[in-house]
């Protein structure tokens, strides 16, 4: 023991100098399961080596919600980390709490190499906030073997509501004891319809041209989103588990082969085609099904984006740029895209996938590139930002469940409008 | 070892400190903790809920006693006071009644009682988040265990998380499952302690076995069912938190908000969901005149009524 202690103090002096010489770098995520919070780190020790000035130090800080309360508390007493993960439901109120720098402003970044909806996310009044990371939309998952059994194409999945409506129509009549169509109850998927329909969820250009006071749920472009809904459910076209965003258990009710048709994020398209396969059953992937007879002016991003705060130390934020721009480059990105199914965030890693045959050997992936290089930009499908983002996201989401509980359109559209504009003026207010 | 010269009983019966510094000094510590952790956290939620406050935008803005105000008037926050009260009443009353049945039932001398008792103890070990997690699971409507059971037996299959009333009482027998291995404990525990020989006499006197435990085991068990209403009423109260979030997230939303949120997971919302940490504060301090009102109620109630024996 003595001279365990003795080791110690003569090495103390040596780790405090070495840490003196070095900017630790404290990188904040939210990725408890080994996977990724395995690659995350290995990224980081491979920084740390090429880098001996900087110390990159990755921990897993809980939920996102509870790592960005940390954050910002933290950033109260003066130590916040380096660089923070936050879920893209968070970036307007990220960006008000006045805690964040724009990393466009550390250093000179090109940003020309990013995927245009990922980067127009995150990019507020002509400024980069933050630097995207893991990215993903919502597709279309299928069985192929119950399309068959049911005489239906499955080279030929559908593309629009009323597409989806024809085929639950057969899939009823071949009565395979199974419902058509089954996908988690999120207010997500809502805002994805709004913008491929190229309707903004918010007024102010989605929030983005100043700040939202009242949401578009009385337009038509939402009617025909909650009236989706309501022939699904007059028709019993569709189920769920009954829990709001209950995402693992929609997955399970398409992987148990319960629905033919499934609607989640291509961050899933890896875990789900594991599970339909030990299922032992043909996996399809589409495009999201959108409103018919509207043009498909593409998707929202989803996931989350990395935070560098103001107030550290030029060489801790640099450092922490640095890594971030590393663990997102073309390569590794390309990596992450093949090990977690979320999208490489830059055009560049899609070519070097392209060029490594990642498409031939992954043909479900290419349906999901296409979709997000497709989008149209636009304020629409920037996406909605406010700061009461996650309450107005509940909001639409027991909107839609009064549908599905028999209540009219009109009603719980109204409804729902009238408490998220509440909610809004209620965020708003602090401001004044 | 010299043995201390035992002093005059007297003297140590009436021992006094001289002064107040002396217990002042010992009741620090605690007191200090107490501080730290408890007090000044209350009077910071009293202050806050006089504030429309933002967590992570750190606004401030003195609103008096509005947050209270609105939420008294509130529908959604009175039906979310409504359903608390229901769902407490009937998760205490079910809860013990159903564990003093069984407490008794397993108490009885028959073979094997020792592992019925275990049986009904565990689920006291499993956490609220494990056991939401197990219900979830099978109550999933689609692949869960007990549709696929009603499915096949009757070919039903009832939306349990998304009706309001199957939702509702879900949420109640889950709670009173969770609840019933700690009340077991208890039960079983006083009913071995109940004296054999009132029991005994009352057998002899040619009282039936419901007689005996109505009229002679019953009475001597209120002061424990006693203490049990209250730690349920508070566990109702409190604990409902975790089952609640992993079962149904609060939801289906019915009239005017989630049928199974209950006012501990409204204030977990609106403070760490939503951010809104004024209003959350101001049901805290809601929450606090409830507690304190339940805290008075047992001190009354249990001068009057309950029959400790003796």
């Amino acid at each position: 023991m003595k001279k365990i202690m003795l080791t110690l103090a003569l090495l103390g002096p040596a780790i405090a100098q070495t840490a003196q010489a070095q900017t630790t770098v404290e990188f904040w995520h939210s990725f408890g399961d080994a996977k990724r919070t395995g690659w995350i780190q290995a990224r980081a020790d491979e920084f740390n080596k090429a880098n001996p000035g900087v110390k990159v130090v990755p921990t897993y800080k809980g939920s996102y919600n509870d790592s960005l309360q940390a954050t910002i508390l933290a950033a109260r007493q003066g130590k916040p980390p380096a660089l923070v993960q936050i879920f893209e439901v968070g970036s307007q109120l990220a960006l008000d709490s006045g805690v964040f720098q724009p990393v466009s402003g550390i250093k000179n970044v090109d940003f020309s190499d990013y995927i245009k909806p990922v980067i127009n996310y995150y990019t507020v009044n002509g400024k980069v906030n933050s630097l995207p990371f893991n990215s993903s939309s919502p597709v279309l998952y299928y069985n192929k073997d119950l399309m068959k059994k049911a005489g239906l194409d499955p080279s030929k999945p559908p593309t629009t509501f009323d597409g989806l409506l024809s085929a639950c129509k057969k899939i009823e009549a071949a009565k395979l004891g199974v419902t058509c169509f089954g996908m988690s109850l999120n207010g997500w998927f809502v805002e994805q319809w709004m913008a491929e329909q190229g309707a903004t969820l918010l007024n102010n250009d989605n929030g983005r041209k100043g700040r939202a006071t009242a949401t578009n749920l009385d337009s038509p472009a939402a009617k025909k989103i909650f009236s989706f809904f309501k022939t699904l459910q007059d028709n019993k076209y569709y189920t769920y588990t009954g829990k709001l965003e209950d995402w693992d258990g929609s997955d399970a009710i398409f992987t148990n082969q319960k629905v033919v048709f499934h609607i989640t994020s291509t961050a899933d398209i890896g875990n789900n085609g594991e599970a339909a396969k030990k299922a032992g059953f043909q996996m399809g992937i589409g495009v999201l099904p959108i409103v018919s007879g509207t043009k498909r002016n593409g998707v929202v991003i989803g996931g989350a984006s990395v935070w560098i705060p103001k107030g550290i130390p030029k060489p801790q934020a640099e450092g922490a740029l640095d890594f971030a721009l590393y663990m997102t480059n073309t390569k590794n990105m390309a990596d992450w895209h093949k090990l977690t199914g979320y999208y490489p965030v830059r055009q560049s890693s899609i070519d070097l996938l392209r060029k490594q045959g990642w498409f031939t050997q992954t043909p479900l992936q290419l349906v999901a590139f296409n979709q997000l290089t497709q989008t149209i930009p636009s304020p629409a499908t920037a996406g909605g930002l406010n700061g009461a983002a996650i309450q107005t996201r509940k909001i639409i989401e027991e909107g839609v469940q009064k549908v599905l509980s028999g209540s009219s359109v009109d009603a719980a559209l109204k409804e729902a409008k009238t408490r998220a504009d509440a909610a809004l003026a209620e965020y708003n207010a602090n401001f004044k | 070892m010299l043995k201390p010269a035992s002093p005059p009983a007297n003297t140590e019966a009436n021992a006094v400190f001289k002064g107040t510094a002396m217990p002042w000094l010992f009741l620090l510590p605690s007191l200090l903790i107490l501080a730290v952790f408890i007090y000044l956290p209350a009077l910071q939620t009293l202050r806050l809920a006089a504030y429309k406050a933002n967590l992570i935008l750190g606004t401030e803005r003195f609103v008096g006693l509005q947050n209270v105000t609105e939420l008294l008037l509130s529908p959604a926050y009175r039906q979310v006071a409504l359903q608390t009260l229901i769902f407490m009443v009937l998760t205490v009353s079910l809860g013990l009644l159903f564990s003093l049945g069984l407490a008794w039932l397993a108490s009885r001398p028959v073979r094997g009682s020792k592992y019925y008792r275990l049986l009904l103890i565990y689920p006291y070990a499993l956490s609220p988040a494990i056991a939401g997690t197990l219900w979830l699971f099978m109550f999933n409507p689609e692949i869960g265990v007990v549709n696929q059971l009603l499915g096949s037996l009757f070919n039903v299959k009832p939306r349990w998380l998304d009706d309001p009333i199957l939702a509702f009482s879900l949420v109640v027998v889950a709670a009173i499952w969770k609840g019933l291995a700690y009340n077991i404990v208890f039960y079983l525990a006083s009913i071995q302690n109940l004296p054999g020989d009132v029991m005994q006499a009352a057998e002899i006197d040619g009282a039936t076995p419901a007689q005996v435990f109505w009229r002679v085991a019953f009475p001597l068990l209120t002061p424990i069912t006693f203490f049990l209403v209250f730690t349920n009423i508070i566990s109702a109260l409190f604990d409902s938190f975790a089952l609640t979030d992993i079962l149904t997230r609060g939801g289906p939303y019915f009239h005017n908000a989630g049928i199974t949120t209950f006012l501990v997971y409204q204030l977990y919302q609106d403070g760490f969901v939503n951010f809104k940490s004024g209003v959350a504060a101001a049901q805290a301090a809601l929450m606090l005149v409830l507690v304190a009102f339940i805290t008075f109620m047992q001190f009354k109630v249990g001068e009057k009524r309950v029959h400790y024996g003796g």
